[in-house]
């Protein structure tokens, strides 16, 4: 623990030098902010959430280098901003304190109110409408999970009821889903792609895990009745989502709805939270999924910044997304299925299998429309580790579940 | 075993590198070794289980699972894709030449891509858990689903796109039943599960009928495999669809009670389906679009085989078999027909072709041969279904004239095609020289499947068949 404590002392202040070296040249920030996460694995290699935080760190500096793709007004700041969100997705794995949690969410989503302004020509309005609705998702979040604290300890099932609510619409707004993700079409096609290669991907894992650890923490018999809320919810999402896309004209709003489908088939796993034998399958299929979202919707958009990328790196993302063994993307569908069957809901099921069919030619369109020829270049090598990571699964990811059982295990 | 399946797995990532003619060499040879030892395999009566890797909890051990019914399905896909890979150089040659591609650097992709796909049905047949095979399922579908798109005729991605969502449907569906089986017994290796359930057994085989097709969900089956590069189409019709089958099968061999059960509509529904798209032959104009609805009427075969019994099993793997190498050698004489004169596809333009592509003319017939299930090994195939039929249902005279109604329709057909294409007045073309690639593989299947009604490799089929269904169903699960 002390290691950890001294190590997150040592990325904070690095980061925060990089960010203020970066007034002289923005390049001391890029290597000072790699660094920072760099120096994060060894201090992680003795745990069994290394994995994890390899990954993590992956997308992390995926996500710096993507922002470095193209000079803007904020060069060194966004790295440290992004380097900043990394390290707390890494953090809130080893927490179970609630207060830390609800910093972990803060701090994973303020610094998106600054990326979001990043870009060639700044969209004021739609940056303002990003932030209003990410305030307002927070104080959703946080409220409700005040009182999900309070009446659990309280034992007042009305207060809890109210409080799950607002927690998981806190929730679904943040990460955008339907029918809370007005904002995510608008600001996926307006906003620069470049940092919506992080809003889009990394920014979207601490929500979740800092939800799945609350409603565990908080837990009241109740729940169970509850959680068929949040199975609508994922219905209503992927339905949006994958329909949504196939209308859809511009890559960059196919991928906003496809985001809004894939926050759909995460927050599903949500609705067997109670079931104490899948609770780690389920967890582990949402996280699986959360990753590969991560590295393909990094790539993609900072593949629309340069109008295409190396043909086979495209279709490989694509299909991961789509969800074909033994990439990535159907090890984490596969998870969430198999969970979601044995707890007994074959309809919610059934109805994902629906949309993973609806999801093919619009992943395929998304391919075709951003291949082109191989150029070495940063945008290439992002894709190219994205997809090196979409192949680890070549042997089956066994060790992802007990790495899952490790970060909500403990709650 | 599995250093045998290793080879054609590492030789897909070793054949891109060489070039086109040494690769194609080195792929057909990759699938031949495969063959001679699961030749040998049902001769010695081999059952063999090699463990790969333990999965968590509800999903089991990963093995190869090697038994008499692995090996006689792969004898037909490794044969089929042995000889299919030296027929694809002449044509992808023609093809990409059509489309204005470069042929080095494209035969590279699409050699890796074939051999990916041939190599994922062979890893699909040695599987011994229903993710493994469900995993080697998708990823076949999506090697085929590549070729078409890239390679396809008519209007390829879209085709390729219908093709990838259907059977993409096909495979989620069998996927929940397998979960379904998976949270009940705990586990999906064959081994170790003990029943499957109805909402499992019916996911399972309303999947599997999408894939096999039967009547109703074959929609996109004729697209696909009439647009299809006619390689590929020698692969996906002549192998993949049967795969649907041996999914079923595998379902049958653990628990049977659900075939057992709905006996008399399934039967009904193979007749019909088999009768309805047999009919739908004489209609096509179009060559490959010909055999795509044969293939529905002769998987409709194996759907009244699963309902016969042991011996009803027996007719569905040598229907598989015979199938294969019939059709690979028909959609080959049409792909021969294609690259000589053009693209000539038209059946209302061809006539008397015997006259100028003779070799391709005879393979021809014995294809047809094949299909109609005479003097080949499909006749073993028809022999067991009236067998099973005679076991099952007792003398009863509908059913058995509906089943010889089936097989009349096949063999009227098949002549009436051949006819139609081969006989009759030549319509008027120049005789072409047919590259050696172009009609040699497809006499090799043709000869091997003749072979395969004389001793002594009829004895080795029939009896390892015997040996492994009896023995099977005895057990009522999976040999050890």
């Amino acid at each position: 623990m002390m290691l950890l404590m001294l190590q997150s002392v040592v990325s904070l202040i690095l980061i925060t030098l990089g960010a203020v070296c970066s007034i002289k040249d923005s390049r001391i920030s890029l290597a000072v902010s790699i660094l920072a996460l760099v120096i994060a694995l060894p201090v992680a290699a003795a745990t069994q959430l290394f994995m994890y935080v390899l990954l993590v760190v992956a997308i992390g500096i995926l996500t710096i280098f993507s922002m470095s793709v193209k000079e803007n007004q904020m060069s060194g700041v966004d790295y440290s901003l992004v380097a900043l969100i990394a390290l707390i997705t890494i953090y809130i794995a080893y927490t179970n304190d609630v207060a830390f949690i609800l910093a972990a969410f803060v701090i994973a989503s303020v610094p998106t109110y600054a990326l979001v302004f990043a870009g060639d020509r700044p969209m004021v309005d739609v940056a303002l409408k990003y932030i209003v609705f990410m305030v307002l998702a927070t104080v959703l979040f946080i409220i409700g999970t005040l009182m999900l604290t309070f009446s659990s300890k309280a034992g007042d099932p009305t207060l809890y009821t109210l409080g799950f609510v607002m927690l998981i619409l806190g929730l679904g707004m943040e990460v955008g889903c339907a029918p809370m993700h007005e904002w995510v079409p608008d600001v996926f096609s307006a906003a620069d792609p470049l940092p919506l290669s992080v809003i889009a991907s990394i920014t979207k894992i601490v929500p979740f895990v800092a939800a799945y650890k609350i409603i565990l923490l908080t837990e009241l018999p109740q729940l169970s009745n509850l959680t068929i809320f949040v199975a609508f919810i994922a219905v209503i999402s992927m339905f949006t989502g994958n329909i949504g896309a196939l209308t859809a004209k511009e890559t960059g709003r196919i991928l906003a709805y496809s985001t809004v489908a894939n926050m759909g088939y995460v927050i599903a796993t949500l609705s067997i939270v109670t079931s104490k034998n899948y609770l780690y399958l389920a967890f582990a299929g949402a996280l699986l999924q959360l990753i590969v979202n991560a590295f393909g919707k990094a790539s993609f958009f900072a593949s629309i910044k340069t109008n295409g990328n190396s043909r086979p790196l495209m279709y490989l993302l694509a299909l991961s997304f789509i969800g074909l063994p033994p990439l990535m993307g159907f090890w984490s569908k596969f998870f969430i299925l198999t969970s979601l069957v044995g707890a007994g809901l074959v309809w919610l099921a059934f109805l994902l299998i629906v949309n993973s069919a609806i999801s093919i030619p619009y992943y395929l369109r998304i391919a075709r429309n951003l291949a082109g020829d191989t150029v070495p270049g940063k945008v290439t090598a992002i894709a190219l580790v994205a997809s090196a990571a979409m192949l680890i699964t070549l042997i089956p990811p066994n060790w992802f579940v007990s790495v899952a059982k490790m970060i909500i295990g403990g709650v | 075993m599995l250093e045998i399946l290793l080879i054609p797995l590492v030789i897909t990532f070793l054949a891109p590198l060489m070039r086109p003619k040494l690769a194609t060499a080195v792929s057909a040879i990759s699938f031949l070794i495969p063959f001679v030892y699961t030749i040998y395999g049902l001769a010695e009566n081999l059952v063999v289980k090699q463990p790969i890797i333990d999965i968590v909890k509800p999903i089991g051990e990963f093995y190869i699972l090697g038994d008499q019914i692995s090996f006689s399905f792969a004898l037909a896909i490794c044969l089929v894709s042995a000889m299919v890979a030296l027929y694809s150089l002449p044509y992808m040659a023609h093809r990409f030449e059509e489309m204005g591609r470069e042929f080095e650097s494209e035969y590279r992709k699409y050699i890796f891509f074939y051999d990916l796909y041939a190599t994922s049905m062979l890893w699909l047949v040695f599987s011994g858990n229903f993710i493994m095979l469900y995993i080697f399922l998708e990823i076949s579908l999506l090697a085929s689903f590549l070729l078409i798109y890239m390679y396809g005729y008519g209007d390829r991605r879209k085709v390729a796109t219908l093709y990838f969502i259907w059977t993409h449907i096909a495979g989620m569906l069998a996927l929940i039943g397998f979960l379904l089986v998976a949270s009940t017994n705990g586990s999906l290796a064959f081994d170790s599960i003990a029943k499957i359930g109805f909402t499992a057994w019916l996911l399972i085989f309303l999947g599997m009928i999408i894939k096999l097709p039967g009547l109703g969900p074959h929609v996109w089956l004729p697209w696909a495999h009439a647009e299809a590069p006619t390689p590929v189409s020698a692969l996906l019709s002549p192998l993949t669809v049967g795969l649907g089958a041996y999914v079923i099968l595998r379902a049958y061999l653990i628990s049977p009670w659900f075939i057992k059960k709905f006996m008399v509509p399934i039967f009904i529904y193979g007749v019909v389906s088999s009768i309805y798209a047999g009919f739908m032959v004489f209609r096509q104009n179009d060559y490959k679009r010909l055999l795509a609805f044969s293939t529905i009427s002769q998987m409709g075969y194996c759907l009244i085989a699963f309902c016969l019994g042991t011996y009803g099993i027996m007719a569905v793997i040598i229907q598989y078999i015979s199938h294969a190498f019939g059709k690979a050698i028909l959609f080959m004489t049409a792909g021969g027909i294609i690259a000589n004169y053009h693209g000539l596809r038209d059946i209302t333009k061809m006539g008397g072709m015997h006259e100028y592509v003779p070799t391709i003319s005879n393979a021809a017939l014995l294809g047809f041969m094949n299909l109609g299930g005479i003097l080949t090994v499909g006749m073993f195939g028809e022999f067991f279904i009236l067998k099973g039929l005679v076991d099952t249902f007792g003398f009863d005279v509908s059913a058995i004239l509906a089943v010889i109604f089936v097989f009349i329709i096949s063999g009227l057909y098949s002549f009436y095609t051949f006819k139609r294409i081969y006989c009759g007045k030549p319509a008027g073309y120049e005789k072409v020289k047919v590259n050696r690639l172009l009609d040699t593989p497809l006499f090799v299947i043709g000869v091997i499947s003749i072979l395969f009604i004389f001793p002594p490799l009829a004895a080795i089929l029939l009896n390892a068949l015997k040996a492994g269904v009896a023995k099977i169903l005895l057990l009522g699960g999976v040999a050890p």
